[in-house]
């Protein structure tokens, strides 16, 4: 049973300071990300691997061998060792995050649970170390839902309880062979991300994908680290450049001694980054400059969460920002002025959904003087003006007659699905940003405001409202909409301009210097309004010269455009037909700067759940 | 009413407008035998025959209604299965938050803006939790047909969305016009709610 052999392989790859980058194969693409963060002299939790190589030794043996277990406890040592913290023992333990990690990612495989290490002895050591009983209570229980759910594969629900004892108690008696030890935690966690590998899912993808069964999964182990131990301790986020508006300025939130969970709970108010000025202005300048190797590596707006530790500054994760639009526009010309992105590349940055809700329609500042008839959630943007019903199915039939109508209900079932399709807008009584309503409003890019209160709209049925889906509320009567002008904006002109030069087809806003029996119009032909059949249709034209009209603009169009030859579009915005011109082409020179990693997020904790 | 044609105008209930063929396919009968009964309502006036959709009349819409407490009295007083729904309705919350994740980012800012699906590993993330859901409520699906064996339609529609949805094709997720994960969850979900008597809840 037991190889007490003392094994000849290296099963282990230990995450150190240095610059060559670890074989991705072996240490798979989270580990990867981790070493390349380290290979540019940032700090990040110390961590080591389990390799491929251990994933192979692990199915041929059909267990966690001896030898395998000793080269994870010297692992382990090395953690203790720079961290000054023991596993599983006060006064400072050390608690573990395990993630599972492939070259490539792919569903089915186990996800990462933070935390290990704990028990009821570990809880009181973090409770005198933090001075705070309460949050090492909540990390305790943090750990057991973790750890049930994904490593036990049970449902945390049904395990509930007050004390972490009675939750391992209700656990044990439907798993009785659980090992609650720190060092059972850490095995079975480990044994867990390698059977994950064999799980349904990732089976069935890698089948499709044609992806090898043999290429094997490896473990990261890493150590947790806290930002509430003290003072000089604290957690935060910050942006390389303000996501709002994209201009070249940090913009962050900080909390002394807290840690992540405080701020997505709420139990604590964020300050600005300024507190960490105030608590050090060094570690504020670490955490700046590292903020900018990482956008500079990367190559995009960076979204970075760092904790603090004792006076040490930690990176935690760094990914690729989500950035609102007009911000998007901006600190992508910003890169390109900076030399950090060539023209190509930032083109394609942009999406033409992005460039549409640049000029999406929007009601007119000064038109909102008049106080809404109704307000709730905004479901999804947009504006919708049209008569007010109630009824689905007179909705659909005022919409088959041309009349635009508004659709307000309680709260929508299925069976509104035909109503909502006829309406400009959907207005509902109850329900989230989760409903039915959102979501399916969404799906169809139909204004939606839910959560209005019971009967909001009753009285104005049958009357004239504009629902404005990107604030939530709704007006009494037609309400001015503004539509934005791309020529009124630098920033679009900037982009158009560099578009066109990459572009394979000529796209204009009109139809100057084009004889009239040159331009097929669209909204003529059958399929020709309809984004769906729009390719079909112009795939079956003969040789066309240009093309106008229905779903001309729509990305799905224009690929099929160049495709059958036709050398112009006419549509009116030019920048989302525009970039679904330049997508459609092979990227022309990479950027001078060495490429980035397939694996762009550099993630080095835990999802938020 | 007879328990089967109960069932043909239940399948209808839960599709609203729909072709015989897709009544079938909901409830898992004949598509010829579904026409038959579709029908025969036609001539009652119970339920409209639009161009080759049918779809319930109020009053139609109101004796199905009134007949669930008489065809499904056992499935209603099965501990098992009312369990289990109960167990649905938690996950529902739980396939719900998800559906919105994959439709909506929200911006630092806090203002919540569709999800272009340009980051695909966002994506993939999201499909994947939408997986391991799923997984771990099949068992739970698996009661609920023991008791209603037709459910069992539903647990292959999700899981051949989700296949499809693994595999890249992204409208398999919550497009609207196709029976992806969220057309199917929430067509089961009215069933349910139907089966059992309750009102949704949002």
């Amino acid at each position: 049973m037991s190889s007490a052999a003392v094994p000849t392989r290296s099963y282990t790859h230990r995450l150190s300071g240095s610059t060559d980058l670890p074989d991705r194969n072996l240490v798979g693409g989270k580990a990867w990300s981790l070493a390349r963060m380290t290979s540019l002299g940032l700090r990040v939790p110390p961590a080591f691997v389990v390799t491929t190589e251990g994933f192979r030794h692990f199915h041929e043996a059909g267990e966690l061998t001896e030898g395998l277990r000793a080269q994870v406890l010297d692992g382990l040592a090395d953690l203790e060792r720079s961290t000054g913290r023991q596993f599983g023992v006060g006064p400072a333990p050390l608690l573990l995050s395990v993630r599972s990690g492939a070259a490539i990612s792919m569903p089915g495989m186990m996800d990462t649970v933070l935390n290990l290490g704990m028990t009821d002895e570990v809880e009181a050591a973090l409770a005198n170390e933090s001075g705070d009983a309460t949050f090492a209570r909540d990390t305790h229980h943090r750990f057991l839902e973790l750890f049930n759910d994904v490593v036990l594969g049970l449902d945390p629900h049904d395990h509930r309880a007050d004390s972490p004892a009675a939750v391992r108690a209700s656990v044990s008696t439907a798993r009785p062979d659980v090992a609650w030890d720190p060092l059972g935690q850490l095995m079975a966690s480990i044994e867990a991300v390698f059977k994950s590998w064999n799980s349904r899912r990732a089976r069935r993808y890698r089948a499709h994908q044609g992806i090898s069964d043999d290429l094997g999964t490896a473990v990261t182990v890493q150590a947790m680290v806290f930002g509430n131990l003290g003072e000089d301790s604290g957690t935060g986020v910050l942006f390389s450049r303000n996501p709002l508006d994209g201009s070249k300025q940090v913009y962050g939130e900080y909390l002394r001694r807290a840690q992540g969970e405080d701020v997505v709970s709420g139990r604590v108010t964020p300050q600005p980054l300024s507190e960490l000025a105030d608590q050090s202005p060094t570690l504020h300048s670490e955490l700046l400059a590292a903020a900018q190797t990482l956008e500079q590596a990367n190559r995009e707006v960076q979204d970075v969460e760092f904790t603090v530790q004792s006076g040490q500054l930690y990176l935690l994760q760094s990914r690729t920002a989500k950035l609102a639009p007009e911000a998007a526009l901006r600190s992508t010309i910003d890169l390109v002025e900076e030399g950090v992105l060539s023209v190509d590349a930032a083109v394609r940055r942009l999406t033409p959904s992005q460039a549409r809700s640049l000029v999406a329609p929007r009601l007119a500042t000064t038109s909102q003087s008049n106080p809404p008839v109704a307000s709730g959630e905004s479901a999804c943007a947009g504006v919708g003006i049209g008569r007010v019903v109630d009824d689905p199915d007179q909705a659909i039939s005022l919409a088959a007659e041309g009349i635009a109508v508004i659709l307000a209900r309680p709260t929508t079932s299925p069976e509104d699905l035909g109503g909502m399709l006829a309406a400009r807008a959907v207005v509902t009584d109850e329900g989230g940003s989760t409903s039915h309503a959102a979501v399916v409003s969404r799906a169809l890019g139909l204004p939606c405001v839910v959560g209005c209160g019971a009967g909001s709209l009753n009285p104005h049925v049958g009357s004239i409202v504009t629902v404005d889906g990107a604030t939530g509320t709704v007006y009494a009567g037609e309400l001015p909409v503004l539509v934005p002008r791309e020529d009124d904006s630098d920033d679009l002109r900037t982009v158009i301009a560099w578009a066109r030069t990459l572009s394979p087809i000529s796209i204009t806003a009109t139809a100057e210097g084009l004889d009239a029996d040159d331009v097929v119009d669209l909204t003529d032909i059958p399929g020709g309004i309809d984004p769906e059949q729009v390719a079909a249709t112009i795939a079956g034209l003969p040789p066309t010269q240009a093309i106008s009209g229905g779903a001309a603009g729509s990305p799905e169009a224009v690929t099929a455009a160049i495709d059958a030859g036709v050398s112009r579009i006419v549509t009116d915005p030019v920048l989302p037909a525009l970039l679904a011109a330049v997508h459609h082409t092979a990227p022309g020179q990479p950027d001078a700067t060495a490429p980035t990693s397939a694996d762009s997020p550099t993630d080095t904790k835990g999802q938020p759940r | 009413m007879r328990a089967d044609e109960h069932l043909v105008l239940h399948g209808l209930a839960v599709k609203r407008h729909a072709t015989a063929e897709e009544v079938a396919d909901a409830i898992g009968d004949d598509p010829t035998r579904v026409e038959e009964v579709l029908a025969a309502n036609v001539t009652t006036g119970r339920v409209a025959d639009l161009n080759g959709k049918y779809t319930l009349l109020p009053g139609g819409r109101m004796i199905v209604k009134g007949e669930y407490s008489r065809h499904y009295a056992d499935v209603r007083s099965s501990e098992p299965f009312l369990a289990a729904y109960e167990r649905f309705e938690r996950v529902n919350e739980e396939v719900k938050a998800l559906i919105t994740s994959w439709q909506v980012r929200e911006l630092p800012s806090g203002e919540a803006v569709t999800n272009d699906h340009s980051d695909a590993d966002y994506d993939e993330k999201v499909i994947d939790r939408l997986g391991a859901l799923h997984e771990r409520f099949e068992p739970t699906l698996q009661e609920m047909c023991t008791v209603v064996p037709r459910l069992q339609r539903y647990a292959d529609k999700l899981d051949a969305a989700l296949d499809k949805a693994e595999q890249g094709d992204r409208q398999w997720v919550s497009d609207v016009n196709l029976p992806s994960f969220h057309t199917v969850w929430f067509e089961m979900h009215e069933d349910l709610l139907c089966m059992l008597g309750k009102v949704r809840v949002e």
